[in-house]
């Protein structure tokens, strides 16, 4: 087996992807799709939780999107939740399943998943931010004997706005994980909790626990979850999370994920806290 | 390395026989009254003697548009654009031999970039030493940018009516070879070139407030200056001054398709953080929605976050973006403005305490 | 290749010179790929077949600005038989040179132009068509780029909005080694104007008059400072302002009109 990364450097131009194919599409929002994508015979994506791949649409043009399956659960496949907001995610909505994509990556620094053996891990996911972790979440259950305590907090608008319903039954199933789920705006059917993304930290106890957090959602979440970590004596170094930036050229060259002095897609997408509480244009 | 001697009037003997074998030369030429790096097919054209350019020679190694690769959509077939024909740029200040060595170090940092590194091989440099300062907005000699780094391939050095010439590379050779109108300097001529360098540097000024060792520090405790808004308020974002920097490198990248939306290109095109829509991400959040803070990231970049990132200073000292900006917004009013904030901080903590 | 169905285009002129539709034209001579791309159902300055009532058009171009009140029933109506409705050229993206005259007193303009059979003719504020309908993207200039709308079409038969630029001229002009205006004494609005013309005034030497419309937040007042400091008089900056984007201005300004 190949691995992607080997495939892409190999190529004759860092820029240019290696042809994929959709093997299938499985609608999870009104403007969220779960792309499976498959690679060529003998490639694997090799990824680790955490990292983001280049997807294009030739003609269209190519955007960063983070891998949404456990590397346990990405055999010469892998998947990408995508949400349609720009001009390459509207073009992959409107692709016929079967059809051809271009990949590159995986590209970025994923979750220390091996600093956070044998300690309580909490997930806190708001909107899409769930795609990235899901990654993570999967492999830590797929290797649950390695972690303590672990619990999942999932924030979403509208109960329409929930990602990966299934998978949120299959964990809720499980008794060696705690979820909670909150919708800002509730439907006349949910009866479970209702408000942002923070009053779920009410249902759960962790003070003075040996926790690592990981925070995933839109930019002004961290504003309002951070302080709660922090409060409950989480310690700077043990709070990651994933930031969103235009990641165009995901090699660290187009300048446009710039961030002070690092390049998200090189130095991130995944960063501790201790590593850029300091950084203004960090949080906004 | 040994001094070799060349006369002036044998730089277009040099250029005519450069060009018969099939090497492209580009150099500092006049337009409207200015000057500008372009083609020369007529050695006449050269004007080595410039003051400085409008735009930096970063046009021959990150083209303003560029091919990344062809395709073909319905099939996936993807070839590679490698483009790069034996170059020989002229007359390269020293200033610029620096911005290419911050390019050399950016583009081959991690995933190294082959469309550079191909046109980065063949592009072969002829470096001139600066004996006096080349523009009102130049400060080259605060940057420590005024001597010549080890980048150069041929270096000249101008000695009325001869140039000292020194190579360092082989691929200063290959330029040289069979060249005659050449030959090695005697002691006498060292001398010259020693009294040359000596006069040099007091035509040199410093016009920054801070020491090139400083200047990241001022401006990371300008971060939140006040003076950003105020540039913000005068700057209109147009973008030039990106375009002209020796050392702004970012870019966007576009796919272009025949109407038959089956063949076609993936292009990059120089990109400018001036620009509104820069940081914008999905979902259409704006990282840095305000001109104050796009102009803030622009300096930070030439005198601070490159100086992190890669140990090298982001501004060369070239003066170019104060030139061209219609504003006067310039790197020496506000690095100096940025100091003087500094010291005045510093005094009110002394105050205090 | 894959067979696509080909959409059907139609264009449309209102008050304008029709330079744009000519560009079209022009550019069917060296790319009659275009009609193997779309099938051409109304035309009127190239054919004179056009659409049974019933049927639709994918793709509606309209050249030209709305200069009379009867404009707007005709424009609406190719509105609703539209699935994109595409503003072509200067006038009817900004509302173009058929703006200047809404600064002056209608009355004025009609007896200047038609003297006394001013009440002949039927006239209002002229305005760009987005002022009247809803318009999915413009191709913008005086004339419309043909390259661009050659691109545009492909976007839009890829089912997306064409792509604009959101730069101004000077990062074409820097690109192109083009020496900036002002450097040459002259004045230019290409720092606050959306490029994607390749800056082809500047590149022959005349200053940017803005026909592309503005960039996304342009600085006006420091726009007109950069003038000022040219040595172009305020008058001639204000008339410079007005060629093309009388109607922009006085938005800008908040006059209505």
């Amino acid at each position: 087996m190949i691995t992607l990364l080997k495939e892409t450097l190999s190529r004759q131009s860092i820029y240019m992807p290696t042809p994929a194919r959709i093997a299938a599409m499985t609608p999870l929002t009104a403007s969220e799709t779960l792309f499976r994508v498959e690679l060529p015979s003998g490639f694997h994506l090799h990824h680790r939780p955490g990292q983001f791949v280049e997807l294009s649409v030739l003609g269209v043009g190519e955007a960063p999107i983070s891998i949404c399956s456990a590397p346990t659960r990405s055999n010469g496949s892998f998947e990408l939740c995508v949400r349609a907001v720009g001009k390459l995610t509207n073009a992959v909505h409107k692709l016929p399943p079967g059809a051809k994509v271009g990949i590159r990556g995986p590209f970025g620094r994923s979750f220390p998943v091996e600093r956070f053996y044998g300690r309580d891990i909490l997930f806190v996911a708001g909107g899409l931010g769930l795609a990235p972790l899901r990654s993570l979440i999967d492999e830590v259950m797929d290797h649950r004997g390695m972690f303590d305590r672990v619990i999942l907090l999932v924030g979403a608008r509208t109960p329409r706005d929930l990602l990966f319903p299934d998978d949120l039954a299959r964990w809720t199933a499980r008794d060696d994980i705690e979820v909670h789920i909150t919708v800002e705006r509730p439907t006349e059917e949910w009866v479970s909790n209702v408000g942002v993304i923070t009053t779920l930290f009410n249902k759960i106890d962790y003070q003075g626990r040996n926790m690592v957090a990981t925070v995933v959602g839109p930019p002004v979440m961290y504003k309002f979850v951070l302080p709660d970590l922090l409060a409950h004596g989480l310690a700077d170094s043990d709070i990651w999370m994933s930031f969103e930036r235009q990641m165009k050229c995901g090699v660290g060259k187009c300048g446009h994920c710039q961030m002070h002095h690092i390049y998200t897609c090189q130095s991130g997408p995944i960063f501790s806290y201790q590593e850029v509480k300091n950084l203004q244009e960090a949080f906004a | 390395m040994s001094l070799r001697i060349m006369p002036k009037s044998a730089l277009k003997a040099w250029i005519q026989r450069l060009q018969q074998r099939s090497f492209r030369i580009v150099g500092p030429k006049a337009l409207h009254g200015r000057y500008v790096f372009a083609d020369i097919t007529d050695p006449d054209e050269l004007a080595i003697d410039y003051p400085t350019t409008l735009s930096a020679p970063k046009q021959f190694l990150l083209p303003p548009r560029e091919v990344l690769f062809s395709f073909n959509a319905d099939t996936m077939d993807m070839t590679a654009h490698i483009e790069a024909e034996p170059t020989v740029l002229f007359g390269v200040h020293t200033c610029d031999m620096h911005a290419i060595q911050l390019l050399d170090t950016v583009q081959n940092n991690g995933f190294a970039d082959q469309h550079y590194r191909a046109r980065r091989d063949a592009l072969y440099l002829v470096s001139i030493e600066c004996l006096k300062p080349c523009s009102a907005q130049c400060f080259c000699k605060d940057m420590e940018t005024y001597s010549i780094t080890e980048t150069y391939d041929v270096h000249l050095a101008d000695m009325g009516d001869a140039y000292a010439v020194r190579v360092g590379s082989d691929k200063g050779e290959e330029l040289l070879a069979g060249f005659t109108n050449i030959w090695e300097g005697a002691d006498s001529d060292q001398q010259r070139l020693n009294e040359v360098m000596s006069q040099k540097w007091q035509n040199f000024e410093f016009r920054l407030d801070a020491t090139l060792s400083q200047l990241p520090e001022v401006l990371g405790a300008a971060m939140h200056s006040a003076h950003w808004d105020e540039l913000g308020d005068i700057c209109l974002a147009c973008g030039a001054c990106t375009q002209v920097c020796p050392t702004c490198y970012c870019f966007d990248v576009t796919d272009e398709v025949d109407l038959t939306l089956t063949h076609g290109v993936r292009l990059r095109a120089w990109d400018s953080c001036q620009i509104e829509k820069f940081a914008v991400v999905a979902g259409n959040h704006n990282f840095r929605s305000q001109l104050g803070r796009r102009q803030r990231h622009r300096f930070m970049r030439k005198g601070k976050y490159q100086y992190e990132a890669y140990g090298k200073m982001g501004c060369v000292g070239c003066g170019r973006c104060g030139t061209t900006c219609p504003v006067a917004i310039t790197c020496i009013k506000t690095f100096n403005h940025l100091t003087q904030e500094s010291a005045e901080r510093q005094a009110a903590v002394e105050v205090k305490a | 290749m894959t067979t696509r169905p080909r959409p059907k285009v139609a264009f449309f002129d209102f008050t304008s010179c029709e330079g744009c539709q000519l560009t079209v034209v022009d550019l069917l001579q060296d790319h009659p790929e275009l009609l193997d791309a779309v099938e051409i159902v109304e035309f009127r300055e190239a054919m004179s077949e056009k659409l049974p009532l019933d049927e639709r058009y994918t793709i509606a171009f309209v050249e030209g600005s709305c200069t009379r009140a009867s404009d707007e029933a005709r424009l609406k109506s190719i509105r609703e038989r539209a699935d994109f409705l595409i503003a072509l050229g200067a006038c009817a993206d900004l509302g173009g040179v058929n703006t200047i005259r809404n600064v002056m007193p209608l009355q004025e303009v009609r007896e200047y132009v038609y003297g006394d059979k001013a009440d002949w003719y039927e006239t209002y504020p002229a305005r760009p068509i987005k002022a009247v309908v809803k318009v999915d993207a413009a191709i913008p200039g005086c004339p419309i780029d043909r390259n661009e709308f050659a691109k545009a079409v492909t976007h839009l038969l890829q089912g997306r909005l064409p792509n604009l630029p959101d730069y101004p001229l000077c990062i074409e002009c820097k690109a192109l080694g083009t020496v900036c205006m002002y450097q040459r004494g002259q004045a230019c609005l290409g720092p606050v104007t959306r490029a994607g013309c390749g800056a082809i005034c500047p590149a022959v030497g005349y200053g940017c008059e803005g026909c592309r419309g503005f960039v996304p937040s342009p600085n006006l007042a420091s726009m007109r400072e950069v003038m000022r400091e040219a040595g172009v008089g305020d008058e001639e900056i204000e008339s410079r302002l007005r060629i093309f984007l009388t109607y922009q201005m006085m938005k800008l300004e908040g006059v209505t009109s």
